[in-house]
Parts: structure tokens; C-alpha cells; sequence
């Protein structure tokens, strides 16, 4: 039993504590490369127990939904719990896609099962220690708040004083799971865990990191996608601790983040060439419409005959949207401390993606994973931004060009919006054949632009379909028969990466942008027209329901320069629906009013489900009106929050939100709430206005 | 010539470049990390803080202008997270990711001290220089109109 032993090999070192790992449903094809194995639970004498969470804590939440998970399947206090990520990418913290993440709204989902078990088999073998010392049936004592109690109350001991013997036990295969009745935790609004660390400075963000003998790293990083550095005058950074080319670009290192920004900015570098020196927004926007018009492009989905139908059909609603480039723009740049020393790299930073951090260590380093230590901290924001690894590359090359000290590289706000990873710029044409009862004979939908999975070598694209690029049109609810998604691919200078939401973002945009002109065209309201195409859906139907009559659907708006739309959207497994009210001003919408439902099954923390749902709104609705990234001569023109004006507090809309639970199986929260905003807003915008706006943002130049 | 100031209640002295902005001495030269960098020209607000009571963004503040000057960052608001605005923010469970929170919380220790009942057009007019990308503005609403009401029980 390789459970059992890996337990009984680290009891040993783990003295008194009992110890529970876990395994995981998922089969992985990565290997583990971990030198330890880093166990799930560590229950210690002091009564605190540990959780090693493989998911980072970004304030999505889930550090406190997963605290509140153990907590009640263990029976202990929720201040009990400690919530650590471990330090080495292992096979047990793996995605399903074998990949050590903090992605893809997995963080409940993913984890719950494993979590409950693991709790459960800790809860029966101190149940079971308990049991043999008083000489009674273990089914008559149960746990709570760190105690096993017989069910009369006559007898207690505490976790602690049955750790030794309950150790000794072996930990069972298939435990009893506690029932979701009468729990104390799952299902409430529990306060976040990590709230009060948030409320006096003291949290530590990988920005914040602070170690004995520190120096600091500014960079200064090309100006132009694809170009390197040429030549750099080692004279302009004289005074630097050391000047270290790194790919990209350089780092200056100096004893303080602000010294060293100033001799970056004044450093002396001749870049070399780039195929991109003259490559503009305008040119690829170009190049994507191009690729609207071409007559054939590689399928992602086929059923039965969408061109024959198009073409037979009587009635066809075409229309073509386009998206932008957008930044992440997490409030903490992209940061890290490193140290090289002693056949050892150590990395100090906010990350969510280890897997691709321990990645680039080991090209940048030549060390095997097993000599490679991320040390996680809270992420300030990330969004998908902070899965890469350049800025541990840098900050690990700095650390060896000054003997081994660490180095802290900060990325200014200029460098984290300029250097790429962009959620992709996107065209979509979409054509559908609609039947005299409104409902969708056909539709063939044609993508043009970037394929991001290119970007990502441990999944492939196969058979056309690339899920960084397809989520949501994939499995478009609309159209059952003679469906075509092809994708004609427009290779763009920036990387780009997932970007909350991934392509469900731009995809949620087109398919329910275009639900709406499929409506209008059909001649019905766009509530009942989707109701109707919906109608097996029951989870759907309900969060429908929820935003038609929580908005008012049908009741008068304040002045005729007001209008109201629908989306609704699936992704990661939860369903979300939203009604936007606009206000026109001046041509200008402005987002008055938003009612949100969603059904993620089960709300581990419905406070927290809130909470992510209002942020998506308010996230969402910065790109929906105005935020895009747009490149000339081969870079970007944004650099910082005065030309990227994400929302702020005057102009948060009222919003309401409904939980819904239909009883399907537990969805993601973290992404689902961005996908049907934007699509919202351009509806309310063609119900005040009856203009379409096909190309986001809405109101660029506000 | 080194520059001389109040911190958090504290006397300190600073032996640099006096064109070093206030949030890189606090941070790099007092250690003090609850003061935010986010865009370095005052357009996010993670940085802000108190100067001679005034709420200022550290980030565009050079430390040669605060000879003499008395400097309140997060750290010195209470010992034990017992300001109002910060057992208002608790109750609301405000933050998400929190690294805005420092700026957030000192930009409403600012507006409360001015305006202990502020209406919503004075939140906005404090607070709309603070951003927040994981939109925590509904709650830093709910959570400002908590403190107020904490503040005038005490």
C-alpha cells in the first residue's frame, strides 16, 4: 500500500503528529519530482492543524473555503487551521491536467473530495484510538471542536492526546463522509481566514519579502515584442551592484528597488532587431478580418452540415466582433526574491502557476526540480498573470551574478503592462439560420486571431480544438445540429495568457451578443426567446428566472435613454445569468444597475460566492466599456492606470445577486461571473439605443 | 544630511538620497511593507497616507519635503486591528486579495476624520483614487457607513 507507506515514512519524521496524505482521483501523467511529500493534514500536540493546500491564495477565496471543508469533516475549530502551499510541485497537488496550478475556477471543485477524505480518515482513527483505549464501540463517539466525545458525553479526550496511538492505526480506504446536514461551517458565510492580516499591513505579498542580506532588482525590459539586447554601456549602470542580461532585457541590482530603477531607466541599450518592429493594432485587426472572409478555415466542431443549411436557409443573421488585447493589471506588479546558492534555488514569490515557475528554474539553472524551492506568498491580485516564471528567472540569474545573496526584482507598473501575456485580441463572424419558430437550424461560427494554446506545450491542440481558444463555443447551447466552429489563426508579437475567465471572456461576448440579434431577429423578447432554446436546461432556466424577476424585466425604465440586457453564460460548470440597466449619456453607457444569478451547485461559502460575483461585475466592467491594450511599432501604447482605467468606486453600479442551487454538481466561482457582463452591457446598450456595438470596449475614449 | 521624522509616533532618521519617494524608504529603508506600490504616479492609491494628517500618496512624496513631518502609515493605525475603520472592514469582510486594503483603509481614516457621516457623493469623492481590481467597492461602501456608525458609539 504506497499510502501506507508514504504515512508510516513520514510519521517517522514528523514525531508525534499524525499525519494524512491523500490520494488523489486524478491520474497524472507528470511525474512527481518533489524530494518531499508533502502530507495533506498535520495534526500537532498543540492542537493546530495544517493544511498543505495546493492552491495559491489570491483572493479568490478559496484558502478559507478549504479551511472551513477540513474544519467540519475533522470536527476541529476553524481558528485551528493553518493553510500552507507546498514548497515543491508533487504529484498529489496536481491538476487534472497534471499540472500544479492555481487555475481554471478548480480551487473547491477540484479539491473538496480529496480534502473531506483526508479529514475523515484523520477523524475515524482518532475515533478508533479513542475506542480501543475506553474499551468501547467506535460508533459511539464522534468528534467536535478538536475532542472525541462519547455520544452520552461521559468521556473526552482531546485530538492531541490520542495522536500517538491513532498513528499507530491504519488509516482507512473508504471512511464515513460526515452528511451535509448540521454542519457548522460549509454552506455559511464564514469570515474569510485571512481578513484580518489584510487589515494592518502585516499579510505578505511576494512584493513584501524580506530576507537577511537582501538586494534589489530593477529591470528594464524591451520596448519592442521580440527583440533582445544588442549592446548595453556598462558605464550607465557603474555604481550597480551587478548588471545581469536576462532574456528580454536586463536587471539592475542595487541595495535599494529605488537606486536601481533609476540606473535602469538611464542604462544605455541598443536593442537588436525584431521581426515586429513595425507591427500595429490596426495591421492585425486587419489580419483577423482578413481571416472572417476566408472561405475555409480548420474545424474545432462539425455536426451535420451548417453551410448547406446557411445557404438553404431563409432567413440568416450574420454579424462580426472583435475584442482587444487586455492586461491583467493585478494592483501587485510582478515581483520575486531569488536565491541561487549551494547547488540549491530557492524563489519567494506570488505565484499560482509552481509547475511553470519549476519549469523555468530548472532551464534557467540547470538544477533538477529537486533542487528548486517556491516559497508562496499571497498574491496580490493575478488573474491568470501571475502562472509565469520570467520574473523567478531574473531574479534567480541576479542572485548568482551577486555570490549567492538574494535578490528582490520588481517589475515597475509600466513593465508588467508593457511586456505581454494579454488576454488575446479576437474576431469572431457569426452566422446563424434561424426556423419561423425563432429556434437555430444552423450557425457556423468563425473564429479569427491568436491560438493560445500554442503557448502552453503540455496541452496540445487536437483535432482543431484548442480550449484555451473554444471554451464556450464548443458546446454552445443554441444549435444541436449542423454546427461549425473553425478557427483561422492569426499568429500576434505578445505572448498571451489566460486572462480571468480565459476565452470563455471573448467567447461569452460573441455567442450571447449574438443571442441577442438572433432574438430581435426572431422577433421575440430576449428572456422568453432564450427560455425557449433553454428549455431542457433546468439550471439555466432557473438562473433566468432569477435575474427576469429580480430585475423587473418587464417593468418601465426611467427615461428612454435607458435599456436593459440580458446574458447568460456557462463556464467552469456554473451557470450565470445577468440583466445590465444602462443609462446613456451623451452616447456614452453608463452601467446603472446589474442583477446577477448563479448556480455553482453547492456554495461552499455563499459570502465568498458574493464576493466573486460582485468583483466580476466590477472587474468586467472596465474591459466591457474601455480598457484595451493596443500595440504600434511593434509595442504597447497603455503603461499604466491613467491610459487602462479599470473601474473605480463612483462608478460601481447598485447590483443584486442570487445563489441558486439546482443541485448540480459544485461549479467554479472565481470566472464565471465575468463571461456574460460584457454581452449584458451591449445588449442594454441596443435596447436604449437600437444600435448594435459589435467591438469591445464599448466607449473607448472615456 | 540625514532627514528627520515622525513615524507612526516614532522618531526616525533617513541618510538618503532626499529625492527617494516616501513609499521606497518605507518600504526598502523602515521595512515597513503595509504601504503598497501599484503605479508610482498617484493613480492607484495603494500607497496613501497620513502626512501631517493629510492623506497623500507616498509614491510622488520625496522624503526631502518631510523634514519635521508626522508620517502615519497602516502599521500605525492600531495595535490590535482596533481602529473603527478596520473593525468596520473586518465585519464586512471586505478584502479579497487585500493588497489595495492598506490604501483603502487609510483613505477612510482620512475621509471619517474630516466628515464622521459621510454621504455617498463624499465616499466617492475620497475614495474614487483608490482602485481595486478584484472590485471590493460595494463592501469598502457598506464597511465606511459601519465605521462611522462605530465611531460615533464610542
Amino acid at each position: 500500500m504506497t499510502l501506507e507507506l508514504n504515512r508510516r515514512r513520514f510519521l517517522a519524521s514528523a514525531g508525534v503528529a499524525l499525519v494524512v496524505p491523500i490520494a488523489i482521483p486524478h491520474v497524472s501523467f507528470a511525474q512527481s519530482v518533489a524530494t518531499q511529500f508533502n502530507p495533506y493534514l498535520r495534526l500537532e500536540p498543540d492542537g493546530i492543524v495544517t493544511l498543505f493546500s495546493p492552491v495559491s491564495e489570491m483572493g479568490q477565496g478559496t484558502h478559507t473555503g478549504h479551511a472551513q471543508i477540513v474544519a467540519d469533516e475533522l470536527g476541529v475549530d476553524i481558528s485551528t487551521i493553518r493553510i500552507s502551499v507546498p514548497e515543491q510541485p508533487a504529484e498529489p497537488y496536481r491538476l487534472i491536467f497534471g499540472q500544479m496550478r492555481s487555475v481554471g475556477s478548480f480551487g473547491i471543485r477540484s479539491w473538496i473530495e480529496p480534502l473531506r477524505l483526508a479529514s475523515a480518515q484523520a477523524r475515524t482513527v482518532l475515533i478508533e484510538a479513542a475506542a480501543q483505549d475506553w474499551g468501547v464501540d467506535a460508533a459511539t463517539l464522534d468528534t467536535e471542536n478538536g475532542l472525541v466525545r462519547s455520544s452520552d458525553g461521559a468521556r473526552g479526550a482531546s485530538f492531541a492526546e490520542l495522536l500517538a496511538s491513532a498513528s499507530e492505526l491504519r488509516l482507512p480506504n473508504a471512511p464515513t463522509l460526515r452528511g451535509f446536514e448540521g454542519r457548522r461551517y460549509v454552506g455559511e458565510a464564514v469570515p474569510r481566514i485571512d481578513t484580518p492580516q489584510k487589515l494592518d499591513g502585516s499579510a505578505v505579498f511576494g512584493i513584501d519579502v524580506r530576507l537577511p542580506d537582501m538586494l534589489f532588482g530593477a529591470v528594464r525590459l524591451s520596448p519592442t515584442f521580440g527583440a533582445e539586447v544588442a549592446r548595453i554601456d556598462p558605464s550607465t549602470a557603474s555604481d550597480a551592484r551587478a548588471l545581469v542580461e536576462v532574456p528580454g532585457g536586463a536587471v539592475v541590482v542595487a541595495d535599494r528597488w529605488w537606486t536601481a530603477k533609476q540606473m535602469a531607466d538611464g542604462l544605455d541599450i541598443e536593442w537588436g532587431s525584431s521581426p515586429h518592429a513595425n507591427v500595429s493594432s490596426a495591421d492585425l485587426t486587419a489580419a483577423m478580418r482578413a481571416g472572417l472572409d476566408q472561405p475555409e478555415a480548420p474545424a474545432a466542431a462539425s455536426r451535420g452540415d451548417a453551410t448547406g443549411a446557411l445557404e438553404a436557409s431563409a432567413q440568416v443573421v450574420e454579424a462580426d466582433y472583435e475584442v482587444p488585447f487586455l492586461a491583467h493589471a493585478a494592483l501587485e506588479p510582478i515581483a520575486c526574491v531569488g536565491q541561487l546558492r549551494d547547488g540549491r534555488c530557492d524563489v519567494w514569490m506570488s505565484t499560482q502557476g509552481h509547475d511553470v515557475v519549476r519549469v523555468a528554474l530548472e532551464e534557467a539553472t540547470g538544477l533538477p526540480a529537486s533542487a528548486i524551492y517556491i516559497h508562496t506568498t499571497f498574491l496580490g491580485g493575478a488573474f491568470g498573470r501571475k502562472t509565469h516564471g520570467e520574473v523567478a528567472v531574473e531574479a534567480v540569474l541576479a542572485s548568482k551574478a551577486v555570490e549567492g545573496r538574494p535578490v528582490k526584482v520588481v517589475w515597475a507598473r509600466e513593465d508588467d503592462m508593457r511586456q505581454g501575456q494579454y488576454r488575446p485580441a479576437m474576431t469572431a463572424r457569426m452566422r446563424a439560420a434561424l426556423s419561423t419558430d425563432g429556434s437555430v437550424e444552423a450557425m457556423h461560427i468563425r473564429l479569427s486571431g491568436p491560438m493560445m494554446g500554442r503557448e502552453y506545450s503540455h496541452i496540445t491542440i487536437e483535432d482543431g480544438v484548442d480550449f484555451f481558444s473554444h471554451a464556450v463555443l464548443l458546446d454552445q447551447p443554441y444549435c444541436e445540429t449542423n454546427f461549425l466552429l473553425d478557427h483561422h489563426e492569426v499568429t500576434v508579437p505578445p505572448s498571451t495568457c489566460p486572462w480571468r475567465a480565459v476565452s470563455s471572456s471573448q467567447n461569452g461576448f460573441f455567442l450571447e451578443a449574438f443571442a441577442d440579434e438572433l432574438a430581435a431577429a426572431a422577433g421575440q423578447d430576449p428572456i422568453e426567446w432564450r427560455r425557449a432554446q433553454l428549455a431542457d436546461r433546468p439550471s439555466h432556466i432557473a438562473v433566468l428566472d432569477s435575474v427576469a424577476r429580480r430585475s423587473n424585466w418587464s417593468s418601465p425604465l426611467p427615461g428612454p435613454n435607458w435599456g436593459r440586457g440580458v446574458a447568460i453564460v456557462e463556464s467552469y460548470n456554473s451557470r450565470v445569468a445577468q440583466v445590465v440597466e444602462v443609462e446613456m449619456l451623451d452616447d456614452i453607457p453608463v452601467v446603472r444597475r446589474v442583477t446577477l444569478a448563479i448556480d455553482c451547485g453547492e456554495a461552499i461559502n455563499p459570502g465568498q460566492v458574493r464576493a466573486q460575483m460582485e468583483g466580476s461585475i466590477i472587474d468586467g466592467l472596465g474591459p466591457a466599456l474601455r480598457c484595451q491594450i493596443t500595440l504600434q511599432n511593434g509595442g504597447t501604447v497603455q503603461g499604466n492606470y491613467d491610459d487602462y482605467p479599470i473601474l473605480r468606486i463612483p462608478e460601481t453600479p447598485e447590483i443584486d445577486i442570487e445563489i441558486v442551487n439546482t443541485g448540480a454538481p459544485i461549479g467554479g466561482v472565481g470566472e464565471p461571473g465575468i463571461p456574460p457582463l460584457a454581452p449584458a452591457v451591449a445588449n442594454a446598450v441596443f435596447a436604449a439605443t437600437g444600435q448594435r456595438r459589435r467591438v469591445l470596449p464599448l466607449a473607448p475614449d472615456t | 544630511m540625514a532627514i528627520a521624522f515622525v513615524l507612526n509616533g516614532t522618531p526616525v532618521e533617513l541618510d538618503i538620497d532626499p529625492d527617494t519617494p516616501l513609499l521606497w524608504a518605507l518600504r526598502d529603508d523602515l521595512e515597513l511593507t503595509g504601504t503598497k506600490y501599484g503605479c508610482g504616479i498617484a493613480q492607484c492609491g495603494a500607497c496613501r497616507v497620513l502626512i501631517d494628517g493629510v492623506l497623500t500618496p507616498a509614491c510622488v512624496t520625496n522624503v526631502g519635503s518631510l523634514e519635521g513631518a508626522f508620517v502615519q502609515t497602516i502599521e500605525g493605525l492600531s495595535p490590535d486591528r482596533s481602529h473603527p475603520v478596520q473593525q468596520a472592514w473586518a465585519e464586512i469582510d471586505v478584502p479579497q486579495c487585500g493588497y489595495c486594503q492598506s490604501g483603502q483603509i487609510m483613505s477612510a481614516v482620512a475621509l471619517l476624520a474630516e466628515t464622521p457621516n459621510p454621504t455617498d457623493d463624499d465616499i466617492d469623492a475620497v475614495m474614487e483614487r483608490n482602485l481595486c481590481r478584484c472590485g471590493t467597492y460595494p463592501r469598502i461602501r457598506a464597511a465606511i457607513k459601519r465605521a462611522a456608525q462605530i465611531s460615533q458609539a464610542q
